[in-house]
């Protein structure tokens, strides 16, 4: 398993290269000056052109490439050309904050998903499960930024339960830091579930339409020691695909969730950086999204063998 | 039992109850960029930093320039050396007294091209005019000497993007010389900077304020309130949520949309004003089609800028045909001549430039919902006169870009706020050859502005001002539209605010209950 671990991280070397020149290539070529936004309106060419060779932008593209990349490999993002902190240290503590609310959210519509669609595959075609896919359509129906919004009004503005905009990590003050992201988690909770429970469902009626599960009936085992012991193994298997894939795809920036909840997460940082067009933390960002997509990838691959015993590792 | 009750009564009646420290919590759209006034920066910038450090003179209320730091300003008749002398018992924030050798050492370090400073080009002889020297004959008195004289000497100097050309303790910065924080004079001192989240300034108890009233950047700048914190909110239905839960108690800058809406609520006040930014159509008068100034005529005569104007500000602004805004002591009868609607008028200016409906796009932006109103408007309008515009829409960076290098044909356009009339004019105005960003490029109007920067005659200069915008009417490189409003919204537990031409927030003079 290791073997096969560090021949997928090495695989990833590539695709990582390919990111960050793909990045680099394709923030030079849209418009827009970092320089120029930085002056606004006001500002003459010549104050322009200075503050660019002060930006190290005046040098040509593949020098400026090269330079970026050789202090990559070393650890060092470079510095954002709009605050002039370091990329690296930046990303991290964004990142923490993203990582916090999208882990415990994935998880807990795991936890949500998995028995719901499961229960709704043992009970298809009743009422119980019109009901769990009439729920599940309507939170993929959802977009995010309104459940979050219509959240936020209910529990901090009328009912004045939860706050309403800031943020407090948890070694400062745990109970705070609880309070200020139960919406967010709840929002991206709901918004998540719909999809996980509707592949929890789908997976469960195939599996319980295979021989081995009329074999476990027919040896007189309960419903519930059916489901458990021998559906949920096999059917959990393309659940967890789709958990790597939207546990990448979130813990690379939950930017509408961030807005609206005002969270100095990793998204908000992106999107940020690229109105700006602060080239270093963007090339930083995606380069480390991209990262997180293989990372992600290959431990979902790791963790198949344990659900599906057909599947290894090697 | 009962007498130890009373006892116990009466003691916690007669215990000095410490006075609860006030915190004023107001909202940021974005967070701000340093706070190294002048340098790196953006509008929130100056904001947060103008709350911070003070600069020898600051604009008043009615956008005049007066004294700050500064005790009297005395001007040489040559117009080429201006004696400040400085109020006497101004500390720094760290204990330090205020001397004409600290204003020297700031300003040494603005003049220096690595600074960075953005309106270094106003002082080194780019532009307004060159400081050549900065004596300190005492410790109270500080002398500029310049190479030539400059109307606008004084009001570059008090500008907000240039930090107010802010006067800091040396201790601001690091051993090495690059800016650490700032310790400045004004009513508040640099508290907590949490990136993307909030940035605190405490109040200064032994600020040292002018008597009088607020007024505008200078005044009595008393500070109330023993904490601002601005929490950064970029989204402005979150703002909005926050303002109503009562988690900030001012919003500085609310959409229009939720002013009907805000205005019913009991708990929240509104305090409204027109500011001096500028919304504008800029037409490029290199263009093929569009150099022909009876086709730019014609545009803007298809335009019923009463309506336009009501509904780009939801009623909050008036049409204003001049780069001068209306808040501006400059602005008269003569600048309110514009255009009026004229759709006969505009169709024969059209056949007679020959115009077969080719399609002009406009560019506009989703970055101001009003830009990209304006621009659906004035396509709708245009077209009763035959006119075929198109419009493209950008991210605001693509379109700043595509501005400075005036690469367009029409373009629905925001400016930021000149609080001079020279400088109003210089922004629009200028050779496109070596500026392709300036709208108007006329030689003998370049001129009369460049006359107007010199000059301190204040019949001369509004003479001169009144002249460009007969000129500007008549060529109509540009639609001027309107001065935008600034409406900010407070919880009426906030008291003695109050929003001005500038548009930027402030919070000395204000308490909380």
């Amino acid at each position: 398993m290791i073997g096969y671990a560090a021949r997928r991280s090495l695989a990833a070397i590539p695709t990582l290269l390919l990111v960050a020149i793909a990045v680099f290539l394709l923030m030079r070529l849209i418009p827009g000056d970092p320089a120029q936004l930085m002056l606004g309106d006001a500002a003459s060419a010549e104050e322009v052109q200075a503050l660019r060779r002060s930006m190290g932008l005046e040098a040509p593209l593949p020098l400026q490439f090269l330079h970026w990349a050789g202090a990559a490999l070393g650890g060092n993002l470079g510095r954002s050309i709009t605050n002039g902190e370091p990329v690296l240290p930046l990303i991290l503590s964004r990142f923490s904050v993203t990582a916090a609310i999208v882990l415990l959210a994935v998880a807990l519509a795991t936890l949500v998903a998995v028995p719901l669609g499961m229960l709704a595959a043992w009970k298809q075609n009743r009422a119980t499960d019109l009901a769990v896919v009439a729920f599940a359509t309507l939170m993929l129906s959802i977009p995010s930024f309104w459940l979050g919004l219509i959240l936020l009004l209910v529990f901090g503005v009328k009912l004045g339960w939860l706050p309403v905009v800031g943020f407090v990590t948890f070694a400062e003050d745990p109970w705070a830091a609880a309070a200020y992201i139960v919406l967010p988690v709840a929002t991206l909770v709901l918004i998540e579930l719909g999809g996980m429970t509707r592949m929890a469902r789908a997976a469960t009626i195939d599996v319980l339409r295979l021989d081995y599960i009329s074999h476990a009936r027919a040896k007189g085992l309960s419903e519930f020691t059916v489901m458990r012991r021998h559906a949920l193994p096999n059917a959990f298997a393309p659940t967890l695909t789709l958990i790597g894939l939207v546990l990448g795809n979130l813990l690379g920036g939950i930017a509408v969730i961030e807005t609206v909840f005002t969270l100095p997460g990793l998204g908000r940082l992106l999107v940020e950086a690229i109105f700006q067009r602060d080239y270093p933390v963007v090339q930083g960002v995606m380069l480390f999204v991209a990262g997180i997509y293989v990372v992600v990838n290959l431990l979902v691959d790791l963790a198949y063998p344990i659900f599906d015993p057909r599947v290894t590792a090697e | 039992m009962k007498f130890f009750a009373v006892a116990l009564a009466t003691l916690l009646a007669a215990a000095p109850v410490a006075a609860q420290e006030t915190l004023l919590r107001a909202r940021l759209n974005s967070d701000i960029r340093s706070t190294d006034p002048g340098t790196n920066r953006d509008a929130n910038t100056d904001a947060v930093v103008l709350h911070i450090v003070e600069g020898l003179v600051a604009y008043r209320e009615n956008t005049s320039v007066g004294p700050l730091l500064a005790e009297r300003i005395d001007i040489a008749p040559d117009g080429l050396s201006y004696t400040f002398t400085l109020r006497n018992g101004v500390r720094f924030h760290n204990g330090a007294m205020l001397t004409s050798a600290d204003v020297k050492f700031a300003w040494d370090r603005y003049l220096r091209r690595e600074t960075n400073w953005r309106c270094l080009p106003e002082f080194d002889g780019r532009g307004a005019t060159k400081v050549t020297g900065i004596e300190t004959p005492d410790p109270r008195t500080v002398v500029f000497r310049l190479e030539r004289p400059s109307a606008l000497f004084l009001a570059n100097m008090a500008r907000a993007d240039c930090g107010g050309s802010g006067i800091w303790h040396r201790d601001s910065l690091n051993a090495d010389g690059s800016w650490n924080t700032p310790i400045g004079t004004g009513p508040f001192r640099m508290g907590e900077w949490r990136r993307n989240q909030f940035v605190e300034v405490t109040r200064f108890p032994d600020y040292s304020a002018r008597p009088g009233e607020v007024d505008g950047y200078t005044g009595n700048k008393t500070a109330y309130v023993d904490r601002v914190r601005w929490l950064v909110i970029p989204d402005a239905s979150a703002a909005k949520a926050a303002l109503l839960s009562g988690a900030i108690d001012i919003n500085p800058d609310i959409a229009n949309q939720d002013l009907e809406e805000l205005r019913a609520r009991p708990d929240i006040r509104l305090s409204a004003t027109t500011t001096m930014g500028m919304m504008a159509l800029l037409m490029q008068t290199r263009d093929p089609l569009l150099q022909d100034v009876r086709i730019r005529r014609a545009i803007a005569l298809t335009l019923d800028y009463p309506e336009l104007v009501r509904a780009l500000s939801d009623g909050q602004s008036t049409y204003n045909p001049s780069v001068i805004p209306t808040a501006s002591g400059a602005h008269g009868a003569v600048q309110q001549q514009g255009f009026s609607r004229n759709i006969e008028e505009a169709r024969r200016l059209l056949r007679a430039a020959g115009y077969r409906g080719q399609t002009i796009r406009m560019l506009t932006t989703r970055r101001y919902n009003s830009l990209l109103e304006m621009a659906t408007l004035t396509q709708a309008m245009a077209q009763e006169a035959g006119l075929n515009i198109e419009f493209e829409v950008l991210d605001w960076a693509t379109q700043l870009d595509r501005y400075t290098r005036g690469d367009y044909q029409m373009m629905a356009f925001t400016y930021s706020a000149r609080l001079d009339p020279s400088l109003s004019f210089e922004m629009v105005s200028g050779p496109k050859a070596t500026q392709p960003r300036k709208a108007w490029d006329n030689a003998e109007a370049l001129a009369l502005l460049q006359e107007s920067m010199q000059v301190t005659d204040p019949a001369r200069r509004q003479a001169l001002f009144d002249e460009l915008h007969r000129r500007f009417i008549a060529e109509v490189p540009m639609i001027v539209l309107y001065n935008d409003a600034n409406i900010a919204a407070h919880r009426t537990s906030m008291t003695g605010f109050r929003s001005w031409a500038t548009g930027q927030p402030r919070f000395w003079g204000v308490r909380l209950q």
